[in-house]
């Protein structure tokens, strides 16, 4: 079923780099319609899933990337609707379409363990989904925000000057992406932490929550990441170039929580 | 009937001989209105800017009507025929078309790919408009010309960046503020080139423009030129650079007057800010290390002309381009021309058809009931509009002149055509509502 939100996201993705290199009007339109479409059906995916399984389709890995990626679409489309930006999609798409990958090819029926039950375990996943959307996005801006910064400090205007928004607004969109998705990433954390603690049903898994498990370390870590960028790099002078750099690394934590420490390291997460 | 031009530009003539035949000093009305009761041409165009000065028309002799016009240029604006006729052009049919179409598309300008030329093409035709000497031929031929306009601009890059000092740091500017509309600019130096670039960062919004001179009498002169600026003293230049977005340094000072380690006290305060330094003095103002500092944008003249030489560069590679999106519309405006020879022929035939169908229809539906009557009107006239439609296609798609002629012999023999034949096809239109479903334009 994830195959064909990944077919049309690819083609947003072949149209969004086309229209990035050639600039014509009517590409664009149609990279826009594509994606819209990928994210209609990806939104149907998730709609059979969610009556299928009685809850949103977030308890195994391959399921919650595929409602991260559709997060992130809608997050994605939203910023372009609203800025009436597309230079941004040829750098977001390929991540999309990266991470739907494992959906697409690793389908895994939705257990319906009894542990993972109750508002609180729900509040924790969509939360987090949606804030790593948020960070998805100020990484991927925070990146075309060096290239243009870099581009300009050495003094040759080329490709991405032509192309990109101003320093200015990249710098805002990755500051507001920032907030949004660090108010999320509180509230999924401080959910997650209290739906552990209350959890009536007894789980090995539950044992294992500790900061001394990777992906809890590393979501803890995180979010002193993101706090810090948030409310006290601007204090200090650290806008523009460097709180761009650490958009871009804070979404390689999350990148690397969201993959491989959930594959092959979490004892608590293992679901 | 064909498109001409007779004109003279920046390619054939030294700016003194433009100025003496220049139009808009005048005004475009007076000059229409001379070409009209002069009866130079049906339909006419006066497009005048400082780089050109053209004299668009419809004719159907182009050899007879380039003497009537450079006739005219020399009388209307008291110029020797014998100086001005060297430095004269003219062109018709498909060669006036291409013209037309690469001037709107500024491939004819002294700077390529430059915008304001289509605006000033437009101004042009809107004054024709005004004047009442525009007519089907050169509305049509103005309106496609706009849309080469907006294509080349749309579809090729050959208007993109900057290619002047002051413009190409305005752009810099706004790819780093964005919008500079409550921007603030600081200019050091009371000189002519700090004022002229003060001036165009004004004119793109921003809000604030303070002069900083040794001497404060030149600084608020200058401010007062500039207009809605502020003059401050040479003491104050550090506290002015701690609010400024962008600075434009260019004084005559024979060392920098901005250090590294100035910029730099400067910047901790605004929190890393950023601050857009354009030096266009000559020796540098500013410590050319003052660019390593994070969030500070150094530009000097040097750098402003290299971004200008490429933006250049880049144009020239797009010309190639925008001439073919030229070709491609001068054929579509030929075909559409040719098609049009064959309209008067079309509605003669057609008149004469529909002449006939009435005739009989009167004489043999005279005892018919008027429903009846009117029911044998409808089939009769849909009998003919068949019987027609495949001349009337055949004749369009015919693309030589010669041969729409020869038909149009043959049809007005056949059919007893030549009392009737109209000269202009829309005259006739207008007298017989019924052919114009015969007359629809080409398809473009």
């Amino acid at each position: 079923m994830n195959v064909i939100p990944l077919a049309l996201y690819s083609a947003a993705l072949v149209a969004y780099v086309w229209h990035f290199a050639t600039r014509h009007r009517e590409v664009g339109r149609t990279a826009t319609t594509l994606l819209v479409f990928g994210a209609l059906a990806h939104t149907f995916v998730i709609g059979m899933q969610t009556m299928d399984a009685g809850h949103v389709p977030v308890t195994n890995a391959a399921s919650a990337m595929s409602t991260f990626v559709w997060l992130l679409t809608l997050a994605y489309l939203y910023t372009e609707m609203t800025t009436d930006e597309r230079a941004m999609g040829a750098f977001i798409l390929p991540l999309a379409v990266g991470l739907q990958i494992i959906p697409a090819t690793r389908p895994a029926a939705e257990a319906r363990d009894a542990i993972l039950q109750g508002p609180l375990f729900g509040i924790h996943v969509s939360s987090l989904l949606f804030a790593y959307a948020s960070f998805a996005l100020a990484g991927v801006i925070g990146l075309t925000y060096v290239l243009l910064f870099k581009e300009i400090k050495a003094k040759h205007l080329g490709f991405f000057y032509a192309r990109l928004p101003s320093l200015q607004v990249l710098d805002a969109m990755n500051y507001r992406a920032i907030v949004i998705g660090w108010v999320f990433l509180t509230i999924g954390l401080a959910a997650g932490f209290v739906w552990a603690g209350r959890s009536p049903v007894y789980d090995p898994r539950l044992q294992a929550m500790s900061l001394q498990d990777p992906k809890i370390f590393i979501a803890v870590l995180c979010w002193a990441v993101y706090s810090f960028e948030a409310f006290a790099a601007r204090a200090i002078g650290w806008g523009g170039r460097r709180s761009a750099y650490l958009s871009a690394l804070g979404f390689a934590i999350v990148l690397l929580n969201f993959v491989p420490v959930s594959y092959f390291l979490t004892k608590s997460h293992d679901f | 009937m064909q498109p001409f031009l007779v004109g003279i530009s920046h390619r054939t003539a030294t700016v003194e001989l433009r100025e003496r035949v220049d139009f808009q000093t005048r005004g475009l009305a007076s000059a229409l209105g001379a070409i009209s009761s002069r009866g130079l041409a049906r339909e006419a165009v006066v497009l005048s800017t400082c780089n050109r000065s053209e004299l668009y028309g419809v004719c159907e002799d182009p050899a007879v009507v380039r003497a009537m016009a450079a006739q005219f240029l020399s009388e209307y604006h008291g110029v020797d025929r014998h100086e001005l006729e060297p430095h004269l052009y003219s062109l018709a049919s498909a060669d006036a078309a291409r013209h037309l179409f690469r001037v709107a598309a500024g491939l004819d300008s002294l700077v390529m790919g430059e915008p304001q030329i289509l605006g000033q093409v437009k101004d042009a035709h809107a004054a024709a408009t005004l004047a009442q000497t525009t007519g089907p031929l050169i509305n049509r031929l103005f309106h496609a010309s706009f849309a080469v306009g907006k294509r080349v601009r749309t579809e090729t890059s050959l208007g993109a960046g900057a290619v002047s000092i002051s413009f190409a740091a305005v752009s810099l500017a706004r790819k780093i503020f964005g919008d500079l509309k409550g921007r603030s600019v600081l200019v050091v130096g009371a000189g002519e080139m700090g004022k002229l670039t003060a001036q165009h960062m004004k004119s793109q919004g921003v809000q604030q423009v303070t002069i900083v001179s040794r001497t404060m009498a030149n600084a608020a002169r200058t401010a007062e030129a500039i207009g809605g600026a502020s003059a401050a003293p040479w003491d104050d230049l550090i506290g002015q650079l701690g609010v400024a977005d962008i600075v434009i340094s260019a004084t005559g000072a024979a060392a920098p007057i901005l250090t590294r380690a100035q910029i730099e006290a400067v910047m901790r305060p605004r929190r890393n800010r950023p601050l857009f330094i354009i030096d266009i003095a000559m020796p540098r103002d500013v410590e050319a290390a003052a660019g390593e500092i994070e969030q500070v944008f150094l530009y000097n003249i040097d750098d402003l002309q290299a971004t200008v030489q490429e933006n250049l560069a880049r144009r020239a590679s797009e010309v190639h381009h925008a001439e073919t999106i030229v070709t491609e519309e001068v054929d579509k405006f030929i075909a559409w021309l040719r098609a049009r020879s064959a309209i008067p022929i079309v509605v003669a035939l057609r008149q004469r058809f529909d002449h006939v169908r009435r005739a009989e229809l009167d004489r043999l539906t005279l005892g018919l009931p008027p429903e009846m009557r009117e029911r044998v009107d409808d089939i009769t006239r849909l009998l003919v509009e068949k019987l027609l439609l495949t001349p009337t296609e055949q004749l369009k798609s015919i693309g030589d002149a010669d041969v729409v002629s020869t038909y149009a012999e043959a049809l007005t023999r056949l059919f007893n055509l030549a009392t009737q034949a109209p000269a202009e096809p829309q005259e006739t239109a207008r007298t017989d509502r019924r052919v114009e479903p015969f007359i629809r334009p080409a398809k473009r």
